[in-house]
């Protein structure tokens, strides 16, 4: 039997493995880190979408009889996590924070995203003077502080959710834009795409089907990092006044700043929402880094 | 001039030459500056290559790492822009082509790659892979399966490959893939681009023979790009020898090796090992002196004046030799009829090769 129907043969008895995508899949199940990820970002979306079912209470209800002349009751068999100064139910306002900080961070990622995927792919494909342009604009943007960006960009358009939203997406721009660049130019010049051109694939089919497919894979990485950094900077600027302008929103940020007055009677206040920030973002930062690890090209094959 | 000699010692019996090069020149320019970029300078890849492949032939280059000769195919296929001289494809001038006259020429000539994995997409499976230059050129229509089965099935892969990955394959698999690809549109010439470099030597024989074999049956003209001497010698009807940017030598394939004429081609040979250990302890090779001179500011006049063994006091120096016939080579040099007739010896950077008298284990040094 000669080597290649050796080789044949062995192909054959392999189990089928599938794509790139399923393999990275196979190695992102088996990372732990990425698994309490999943976790944490499931339990979060889940309180997001089911919060009107999950909640005991709406949010912007509030009895002040329940303070009892205190501020404020921890938390109780009626009230989990208490109640705050207004005499709403905490736990009901974390629940549908959860909706505000989920939606403002995938608003935001993906407007910094489609932004950044598009000027990226433009510099790093088109290269010459448009590079050159993309490039120093995007330098100047990443030269200012993100949060300091995002609040200049408020400071603008004026407070609000929407605001917020469109503020905390313009800081990503020029992060998503280096890295599609980049990631770009590391393709551009493999034999693949070049054994493309030899066909004759047109350039722009070029792109979209063999260029992008493979400098993806570091943006999702990005993507989710940045939904983590996105909920923070949202619940930052709510922190300094910048969010949603009716104070009865629960936005978790919103939330910590009108209970700092009450941070030495009633700490739970101000602890709450920053374990709900905290556990959003662990579980965003751990599905990125999982997901780097799997779709890192060194590691394919293996696991 | 230099093209008319090419000429000479190239025109096939029967007609004119499928590809056809004059005076080929690839310059990569250098450019430095933060704000603006300035030209100071270009890397002369490929600097003034002549060469002619006729119809059916094996047109084997050879050089060693970074002379250019991956540049010249490249440049065939109008993947790297010409700096200047013509490229001449089936009668058709095609150095100024734009990508949409390139297109349907692109169904005439392809390209096999030297690395096997970084050549093939790997978020494309097998059978998109090889069905894609059928799409591109509307030529598969209802029967694409249909084709690529056939196509693997003429590189010697299970018909099941089609719905795998690259990863799943091994190095000659994959080298097989690139051949499916490249067959796919039934070219005319094919720029093998160190097509077996990167695989084992029992692989490298399986794709050799392959490619002997699709060669007659599918009428294919190469051009084989490698530095394996050995390899270029059993497939190549003729062989030229490339030289920072240059061709030294071109002449039918064994009289290169029972008969080396250029400088550089005898060095090159001499690095050959013999596996007989009497001859190999008893002949003489020649290792050339220092490095590659760099290819931004190649050496005067003859390009290997400043490593060759032979070197001479006059014309070296100061007069390009021009790629003129010798018996039936073409060579680039002014002494070659001399050192043919053994009246020129190669001097004192000759290397003789000797069992080595010092003990073979270490000893302190005396204290």
């Amino acid at each position: 039997m000669s080597i290649a129907e050796l080789e044949a043969r062995e192909i054959a008895l392999e189990p089928g493995q599938g794509g790139l995508w399923r393999d990275a899949w196979r190695r992102l199940r088996r990372n732990p880190g990425a698994l309490i990820g999943f976790t944490l970002v499931g339990l979060f979306v889940v309180v997001a979408l089911f919060a009107s079912v999950i909640a005991p209470e709406d949010p912007r209800f509030g009895d002040l009889s329940r303070l009892g002349g205190s501020c404020c009751p921890g938390p109780s068999f009626d009230h989990w996590f208490g109640v705050d100064q207004q005499g709403r139910d905490v736990l009901s306002r974390i629940v549908f924070g959860a909706r505000f900080s989920l939606l403002i961070g995938v608003v935001s990622v993906a407007v910094g995203l489609s932004l950044g995927l598009v000027l990226g792919s433009i510099a790093g494909y088109m290269g010459g003077i448009v590079d050159g342009i993309i490039m120093r604009l995007t330098d100047i943007m990443l030269s200012i502080p993100g949060l300091l960006l995002a609040i200049g960009i408020v400071a603008m358009l004026g407070p609000g959710l929407f605001q917020i939203m469109i503020a905390v997406g313009a800081t990503q721009v020029p992060i998503f834009a280096r890295l599609m660049r980049g990631s770009i130019l590391a393709q551009r010049e493999n034999d693949f795409v070049l054994a493309a051109r030899a066909i004759g694939v047109p350039r722009r089919s070029i792109l979209a089907s063999h260029i992008l497919p493979n400098a993806i894979s570091p943006v999702i990485v990005q993507g989710t990092l940045a939904l983590a950094t996105a909920i923070i900077d949202v619940a930052g600027l709510g922190f300094l006044g910048l969010g949603p302008q009716d104070p009865s929103t629960p936005e978790w940020g919103t939330m910590l700043t009108d209970t700092t007055r009450y941070l030495q009677t009633a700490p739970h206040l101000a602890i709450i929402p920053g374990v709900a920030i905290i556990i959003s973002v662990l579980g965003f930062n751990l599905i990125g880094d999982g997901l780097r690890e799997a779709l890192d090209p060194k590691l394919r094959g293996r696991g | 001039m230099a093209a008319h000699a090419g000429r000479w010692g190239c025109l096939s019996e029967n007609g004119t030459p499928l590809v056809d090069v004059d005076e080929l020149r690839v310059w990569f320019p250098i450019r430095s500056g933060v704000v603006l970029d300035r030209h100071v300078g270009d890397v002369k890849a490929v600097d003034g290559v002549s060469l002619q492949i006729r119809r059916g032939e094996t047109l084997g280059l050879v050089g060693e790492s970074g002379c250019g000769k991956s540049t010249v195919g490249r440049a065939l296929l109008r993947l790297y822009e010409p700096t200047g001289g013509t490229i001449t494809f089936d009668g058709q001038d095609i150095t100024h082509l734009g990508e949409r006259e390139l297109r349907p020429l692109r169904k005439r000539m392809q390209m096999i790659f030297q690395d096997p994995y970084a050549s093939l997409n790997p978020r494309h499976s097998v059978g998109r892979m090889v069905g894609e230059p059928l799409r591109v050129h509307k030529m598969g229509g209802r029967n694409l399966n249909k084709t690529v089965r056939e196509l693997l099935a003429t590189v010697g892969l299970p018909a099941d490959a089609a719905t795998r990955y690259p990863h799943e394959f091994s190095g000659g698999q994959r080298q097989r893939i690139g051949l499916a690809r490249a067959l796919a549109l039934n070219p005319d010439f094919i720029v093998c681009d160190e097509p077996v470099s990167a695989l084992d030597v029992s692989i490298q024989a399986q794709i050799v023979n392959l490619l002997e074999l699709l060669q007659t049956e599918f009428d294919l003209t190469y051009l084989f790009i490698a530095h394996d001497l050995a390899v270029v010698r059993h497939i190549s009807d003729r062989i030229a020898v490339m030289y920072l940017g240059q061709i030294m030598e071109l002449s039918p394939g064994d009289d290169l090796y029972d008969n080396p004429l250029h400088p550089y081609t005898i060095s090159l040979l001499s690095a050959i090992p013999i596996p007989d250990p009497e001859v190999e302890r008893k002949r003489t090779s020649i290792l050339l002196q220092g490095d590659l001179p760099s290819p931004s500011n190649p050496p005067h006049a003859c390009r290997f004046h400043t490593r060759c063994p032979y070197v001479q006091p006059t014309r070296c120096r100061d007069e390009e030799p021009e790629l003129r016939p010798v018996d039936t080579h073409l060579v680039k040099c002014h002494f070659a009829e001399e050192i043919k007739a053994g009246t020129l010896q190669p001097q004192q950077r000759e290397v003789v090769f000797e069992t080595p008298s010092a003990p073979a284990v270490w000893q302190p040094p005396p204290s």
